[in-house]
């Protein structure tokens, strides 16, 4: 098992370096100058040049990129060329945003989502299975700036139960969480039913049934550990629509988490904050798909890492 | 319908400056204390006056570093820092005597060393200030003795004073510069009404009152700048409550929001022209004939009406009526015959319809994109064809920022905030044939001989009623010549709850809460 973790963190390197490489050359082919965009509307050639040295984008791009990953494998991201200050600290000051964002998101499309997938299996083809896969279709289809909008207007300005924007209180994280969670439940609810319905078909199930064991004791102990195999893979593939939702999210509720970082980042050009961001989501994604998998050798006894 | 929209942005308007410009008779005392919060649109980037380039960051920054000289909510330049000023006959020496007994919110003194590190910092390239231009032309800033400072600059610059009370020429601690180095922009030390206390990336920024300020201390504890970049979320947070004050509000809300118990609209001036330069080089628009059709195809006035929700002033020149050196010019009325006329004269008609790409940004300016299609159906009446093309705005900048030679651009929307409140900002760096991009910011590539005498002899001339005549026979040829599509000047529409007092709007697009106060 640990010599799987190992490799798997080996292989990880390539990929990040590649994810570097990529972003590297994205962000510098996008039209727009970032030098000039840094000077402002109202900057003389000469200020531009200035800056275009500045960021070092007068030198070779090999040298570039050869110079951002020696300083980034010393912890170094350089200094966001907008704000001046070291990439790091605009990081650290958002990360822990878009973590609380992401896993709050994720804690409610898993229990909103499983709840519901095996609520309609258990019932399927009932009224309740097709209320249930409705109000799934609806999340999923909803856009997160127009939902989130409206559970403001709902419980923030009609109600006044939970507040409308920011960060401050564990309460503040409830709207997003659920903004965030909507469409990947939805995702979740469908295939947890889909996934319970072929497990509750199955021999073994039959078996259970027969020896006599109650239809609770069968769904719980049997059916569900088995269902959640395909469950687990879906909200692996999830996290990346959550992260990538969460910058919308993050735009409605003024949550100052990296999405937002990136995307304005992105339009101003600011290459090291770019990079850096990326990379940064690029190895979440890394780590998160390894612990998707070792979650599998966990519910299912039958997979071995060697 | 149109009626009823005039007799509503009327009284808004008329609303408007009245909340602004008086207390009223029964006006309750100022309490002492609290809270207050408002909502911007963007964090602010870089917490440091010389550097700092947007709305947003130097709103913050005037709360907490003043200049040598203030630009009043009316227009006028009062000194601040500085007491008093004097000028040479020649008019290259400026003479400034400044305030006594201040003192920097970390304890140094300001002095006329202070100022003087202030200005040179500004000068000095390797500081990479943007406003460096502004006062470029000073040669020497020299110490008298501890409250005086000289500054020579080497021809008379009548626009020095204006230019001195930009945001950019804010003074800061020298102690906190040199010992923070680079990680100065960060936590900002000023002499100014509020201190700063910390600064949430991406969040907000909070601000506590300066119980050592030299003059009037604030009522407030402490003001809270926070970021909320969706107008919908904004709004939403100004109507729960959880803000006092929402920048930016979108026109369409204003009466809605005027409706709501609490809640109140302040609809002011800004010193932020819109307009749609022509480039006078290239065909088509080297024909002035066309340039004027389009001017009177356009109803700016039913623009104003419908896009803007009546929050907005058509312009009747190319600056706005609060910079000093404005004067109304004759324009160009909305006269479709006349446009039809100017077409045909130039070989144009419905068979043979002028096209062009009129180039506009999106989300930029208030309501930009829907201008931008509004004036392609007006154009389309008089059968003039525009192409509408959009980018997003850094993309956008570069593109109409190219040298003339690579410059394909035939009409593009554009705004220019004429910040220093003084004529020379708004025309000198967008008229004159020396600011051909990429020097400046002339992207229209206009030139005209007699223009570009008015404007260097208006920069020269210390006199305030001969530089007004000098701008007003200025403004006229630009006018004649139709260099642009004359839209409008933006309003600055605020959302502010009724217990948030004393809120300024500043024409420069600050919110100030200098003199704020709550009322419970």
């Amino acid at each position: 098992m640990w010599a799987y973790i190992a490799k798997r963190l080996l292989l990880a390197i390539p990929v990040v370096l590649g994810v570097a490489f990529v972003v590297f050359a994205m962000v510098r082919v996008i039209p727009g100058d970032p030098a000039q965009i840094m000077a402002g509307e109202a900057a003389t050639e000469e200020f531009v040049e200035a800056i275009r040295k500045d960021m070092g984008l007068d030198r070779p791009l090999l040298t570039q990129f050869a110079s951002f990953v020696g300083n980034a494998l010393r912890g170094d991201f350089g200094r966001s060329v907008r704000s001046k200050a070291p990439v790091t600290i605009e990081l650290r000051a958002r990360i822990p945003n878009t973590i609380s964002l992401t896993i709050a998101g994720l804690v409610v499309a898993v229990a909103v989502g499983v709840s519901a997938g095996v609520i309609s299996a258990i019932r399927p083809y009932s009224l309740i299975d097709a209320a249930v896969m409705l109000v799934a279709l609806a999340g999923l289809s909803m856009p997160v700036f127009w939902s989130g909008l409206m559970l403001i207007l709902v419980f923030a300005v009609w109600l006044g139960w939970l507040p409308a924007v920011g960060t401050d209180t564990p309460v503040h994280l409830i709207l997003p969480a659920v903004t965030l969670g909507m469409a990947t439940a939805a995702i979740i609810a469908r295939m947890t039913r889909s996934s319970m319905l072929e497990v509750l078909r199955s021999d073994y199930i039959r078996t259970a049934r027969a020896k006599g064991l109650a239809e609770q004791s069968v769904i719980n102990r049997h059916a569900f550990r088995n269902a959640l195999i395909p469950v687990i893979t879906v909200v692996g593939l999830q996290m990346g629509t959550l992260l990538s939702g969460a910058v919308l999210t993050e735009s409605v509720f003024a949550w100052p988490g990296i999405g937002r970082l990136l995307v304005e980042g992105i339009l101003t050009r600011d290459y090291p904050l770019v990079q850096a961001s990326v990379l940064v989501v690029a190895l979440a994604f890394v780590l998160v798909n390894l612990f998707v998998d070792l979650l599998y050798a966990v519910v299912d006894p039958r997979i071995h890492y060697e | 319908m149109r009626r009823l929209l005039a007799l509503v942005a009327s009284l808004v308007l008329l609303g408007g400056v009245g909340f602004t410009a008086s207390a009223g008779p029964a006006a309750p005392a100022p309490t002492r204390g609290g809270v207050m919060i408002i909502g911007h649109g963007t964090d602010a980037v870089i917490l440091d006056s010389a550097t700092a380039t947007d709305a947003p960051t130097f709103t913050i920054l005037e709360h907490l570093a003043e200049t040598l000289f203030e630009l009043t909510a009316e227009g006028k330049v009062r000194p601040r820092l500085a007491l008093s000023q004097t000028v040479s006959p020649d008019g290259k020496t400026w003479t400034f005597r400044l305030r006594t007994g201040v003192r920097f919110h970390d304890g140094t003194p300001f002095d006329a060393e202070a100022a003087k590190f202030n200005l040179e910092r500004v000068l000095d390239p390797a500081t990479r200030s943007p406003w460096r231009f502004l006062i470029s032309r000073i040669q020497s800033v020299s110490v008298v003795d501890a409250s005086t400072i000289r500054l020579v600059t080497d021809a008379p610059f009548a626009p020095l004073l204006a230019h001195l009370t930009h945001g950019g020429m804010g003074m800061q601690s020298p102690t906190a510069i040199r010992r923070l180095g680079a990680d100065y922009a960060r936590q900002p030390v000023g002499t100014g009404v509020f201190k700063f206390k910390e600064w949430v990336r991406g969040d907000r920024v909070s601000v506590t009152r300066n119980d050592d300020y030299w003059g009037d201390k604030a009522f407030l504890d402490e003001v809270q700048f926070r970021v909320i970049p969706d107008d919908g979320a904004r709004l939403a947070a100004l109507e729960a409550g959880s803000i006092h004050v929402a920048v930016r509000v979108p026109p369409r809300e204003i009466e809605r929001l005027k409706n709501a118990s609490g809640l109140g609209v302040e609809v002011s001036t800004s010193l932020r022209t819109i307009f749609v330069a022509f480039n006078v080089t290239r065909p088509p628009f080297t024909d002035r004939r066309l340039r004027q059709a389009l001017n009177y195809a356009v109803n700016k006035r039913a623009i104003v009406a419908s896009a803007l929700a009546g929050t907005a002033r058509v312009s009747d020149a190319p600056i706005a009526p609060n910079v000093e050196g404005y004067s109304p010019v004759p324009g160009y009325d909305w006269d479709l015959e006349r446009a039809a006329a100017l077409l045909r004269e130039a070989g144009y008609s419905r068979e043979r319809p002028l096209r062009a790409v009129f180039h506009h940004p999106s989300g930029r300016y208030i309501r930009d994109a829907e201008i931008a299609a509004s004036i392609q159906g007006l154009a389309r009446r008089v059968g003039i064809e525009l192409e509408l093309r959009t980018l997003e705005f850094g993309a956008y900048i570069a593109l109409t920022n190219r040298p003339q030679a690579q410059n394909d651009i035939q009409m593009y929307m554009l705004g220019w905030g004429t910040v220093t409140g003084d004529a020379d900002y708004g025309l000198y760096a967008l008229f004159h044939s020396s600011q051909w991009p990429p020097v400046g910011f002339n992207r229209g590539f206009y030139k005209n001989d007699r223009v570009d005498a008015l404007l260097d002899r208006g920069r020269v001339t210390i006199d305030q009623g001969e530089r007004d005549k000098i701008y007003a026979q200025a403004m006229k040829i630009i006018t004649d010549d139709a260099a642009w599509i004359f839209l409008h000047s933006e309003s600055q529409v605020t959302g502010v709850r009724s217990a948030a007092q004393g809120v300024i709007i500043h024409p420069a697009e600050r919110v100030m809460f200098t003199r704020a106060w709550l009322r419970r």
